[in-house]
C-alpha cells in the first residue's frame, strides 16, 4: 500500500519534471529569441544577404541628385584656387 | 488469431521505422563526414553558359511578384542568355499588371496571361503553359514567394556540364522565421530536410529530390516526358522519378540559396502539407511498381527510392502500429511485442519535422552556425503529432477519391503575404 502510494507521487511529480525539463529551453528560446536568425544567403564569397529589402531606385536616384547638388553650391562659394 | 495479426502489423511498422531511422542516421554521418571535405563537388567549366529560361508561376501573388521580378533584373547571369516568363495564372488581383510593367523595361522579361478558362488548373498545368514559350537549354523555375541570390543561375547551371544531370535543386532558407512558433518549426524542419538530408542523398549517389522551385531541369527531357504530369499534386517528385527511370540524375547545389516565405499559421499548415502528402502518395502509387522494375536504376537508387516514395506513410503507420500495440498490451501479448515497445518512442521522434529526425535537424543547425535554434527541437513534437493527423486524413481523402473515383488533384493554393524579409530588415 504505502509502496504503491511512493510510486503515485514519484509519477506525480516526475511527469510534470520531465515535461517541464523537456520543453523549458524551448519556451524559453521561443518567448526571448536569442539565436542569430536565418542563413544569410550570400552572393560569391564576399557579398551577404543583408541587402534583401528592395532597392528602390527612385529613392537612390533622388538622394544622388540632392547630393550633387548640395555639393556643387559648396563649391560655387569656395574661392578660386585658379591663378 | 487476431493477436498473430496485430503482432505482425506491429512487427513490420516497427521494422520500417527501424530503418527510416538507420537511412537518417547514415544520412546524418554521412553530412558530418563530408562536410570538411569538399561539400558538393560539381562538374565545373568556367566557359559553360547554356542559355535559360526561367518560369515564375503565380496566381494572386500581389503581393510578392513585384519584389520577384525586380531580383530578376538584377541577376548576374548574362541577360542576353536569359528568358524569364512570369506565368499570371488566372489572377483576379492585379498580379498580372504589376508583372505587365517589367517588360517595358526589360526585354528579356515576358508575361504569360492565362484567363479563368485556360488557368486556375494548378501548378504543373502553369508550368507547361510557360515551358511551351520556353526557349532556353535550361529551364529554371522559382515560386513567386521566393528571393533568390544575384548569382544563383550561375550556381545551378553549372551541374548542367555532366550530360547525365537532368535536374537540379537548390536550397530554399526560410526568411519569415522570426514571425512566430510556426515558421520558426518550419524553419527547423528546412534546415533538417535540406542540409542534412538532401545533401546526403547527393553525397551518396541516391535520389536528390527535385522541389519545384529554386531548381531546375533540362527542357529537352521534359519535352521528351511530355511536360508535367498535370494529374499529380506534387509534380516536382513526379519529375524527379520521371527523370530518374529516364536515366538521368538530379543534383542537389546546397551553396544555391534562395530565400521563402514559410507558412505562419497552423491552418495554412495543414493547407500545404494536406497537398504535399496527397500528391506524394499519387506519385507512389504511380512509380513504385516502375522503380521495382527499372533497369536504370541500380541497387542503392532502388532502395532510396522506395523509401522517398513511401515516406509519408510513415505517419500513419505510427498512428496504426500505436494502436496495435495498445491493443496487444491490453491483450497480455508476448514478451517481444512488450520488448519492441522500446522502440516506438524513439522511432516516433525520428519521423518528427517532416519526416526529419530530430538529430538530423540538429547537426543541420550545427552546421549551419545556429546557436539556439536547436532549443526549439522538442517542439516539434507537436508538429509530429499534427503531420499524423494531416497525413491520415490524405490517406483517407486519397482512398475514398479512388473509390469513387474523383479527381485527385483539386489544388489548395498557399497564401502569401510578402512581408516575410521583416527579420532582415530587423
Amino acid at each position: 500500500m504505502i509502496s504503491n502510494l511512493i510510486a503515485i507521487i514519484i509519477i506525480i511529480i516526475a511527469a510534470p519534471t520531465l515535461i517541464l525539463i523537456t520543453f523549458l529551453p524551448a519556451l524559453i528560446e521561443l518567448k526571448k529569441p536569442k539565436d542569430g536568425g536565418p542563413r544569410r544567403i550570400t552572393v560569391g564569397i564576399s557579398e551577404v544577404g543583408h541587402d534583401l529589402p528592395i532597392v528602390n531606385m527612385e529613392e537612390e536616384q533622388k538622394f544622388d541628385s540632392s547630393l550633387v547638388q548640395t555639393m556643387a553650391k559648396v563649391i560655387s562659394f569656395l574661392p578660386s584656387l585658379e591663378i | 488469431m487476431i493477436i498473430a495479426a496485430l503482432e505482425a502489423v506491429f512487427l513490420f511498422a516497427t521494422a520500417l521505422m527501424i530503418a527510416y531511422l538507420i537511412r537518417h542516421y547514415i544520412f546524418t554521418l554521412a553530412v558530418l563526414r563530408r562536410n570538411k571535405r569538399d561539400r558538393n563537388p560539381v562538374a565545373a567549366d568556367a566557359n559553360y553558359e547554356p542559355t535559360v529560361s526561367i518560369l515564375l508561376p503565380a496566381r494572386d501573388e500581389e503581393k510578392v511578384i513585384e519584389r520577384l521580378l525586380q531580383r530578376m533584373t538584377e541577376l548576374t547571369y548574362p541577360h542576353h542568355k536569359l528568358q524569364v516568363i512570369a506565368i499570371d495564372d488566372a489572377s483576379s488581383d492585379t498580379t498580372g499588371n504589376i508583372a505587365d510593367e517589367f517588360p517595358k523595361r526589360h526585354s528579356f522579361i515576358e508575361v504569360l496571361h492565362r484567363d479563368e478558362k485556360t488557368g486556375g488548373k494548378g501548378k504543373a498545368a502553369a508550368m507547361n503553359a510557360g515551358l511551351k514559350l520556353a526557349t532556353g537549354e535550361i529551364v529554371l523555375c522559382f515560386d513567386a514567394d521566393y528571393y533568390p541570390q544575384r548569382d544563383i543561375v550561375e550556381k545551378l547551371v553549372r551541374a548542367f556540364v555532366d550530360p547525365s544531370v537532368g535536374a537540379v535543386q537548390g536550397r530554399p532558407v526560410v526568411w519569415n522565421e522570426a514571425q512566430n512558433a510556426v515558421t520558426r518549426l518550419v524553419t527547423l524542419e528546412r534546415i533538417g530536410g535540406y542540409r542534412v538530408d538532401q545533401e546526403a542523398r547527393d553525397n551518396l549517389g541516391l535520389i536528390p529530390q527535385f522541389g519545384g522551385t529554386t531548381g531546375g531541369f533540362r527542357r529537352s527531357i521534359l519535352e521528351d516526358l511530355g511536360g508535367f504530369d498535370e494529374s499529380m499534386l506534387t509534380e516536382d517528385t513526379d519529375l524527379t522519378f520521371q527523370i530518374y527511370l529516364a536515366g538521368f540524375k538530379v543534383r542537389y547545389v546546397g551553396d544555391a540559396e534562395c530565400y521563402e516565405e514559410a507558412v505562419d499559421n497552423w491552418k495554412a499548415y495543414w493547407r500545404q502539407r494536406h497537398r504535399w502528402t496527397r500528391g506524394h502518395m499519387q506519385v507512389c502509387f504511380k512509380h513504385t511498381p516502375r522503380v521495382l522494375r527499372s533497369k536504370k536504376l541500380n541497387a542503392k537508387e532502388k532502395i532510396d527510392g522506395l523509401l522517398l516514395l513511401h515516406v509519408y506513410f510513415m505517419p500513419v503507420l505510427t498512428l496504426v502500429a500505436s494502436v496495435a500495440g495498445v491493443s496487444l498490451i491490453i491483450a497480455h501479448s508476448s514478451q517481444l511485442i512488450n520488448a519492441l515497445w522500446l522502440f516506438m518512442p524513439l522511432s516516433f521522434y525520428s519521423i518528427i519535422g517532416n519526416f526529419a529526425p530530430f538529430f538530423e535537424i540538429g547537426i543541420g543547425a550545427y552546421l549551419d552556425g545556429r546557436t539556439r535554434i536547436q532549443w526549439l527541437i522538442p517542439l516539434l513534437l507537436f508538429a509530429y503529432l499534427y503531420n499524423v493527423l494531416i497525413c491520415t486524413k490524405a490517406f483517407l481523402d486519397l482512398c475514398v477519391a479512388k473509390i469513387l473515383r474523383r479527381s485527385q488533384s483539386d489544388w489548395a493554393k498557399t497564401h502569401h503575404v510578402g512581408d516575410g524579409n521583416c527579420y532582415i530588415e530587423n
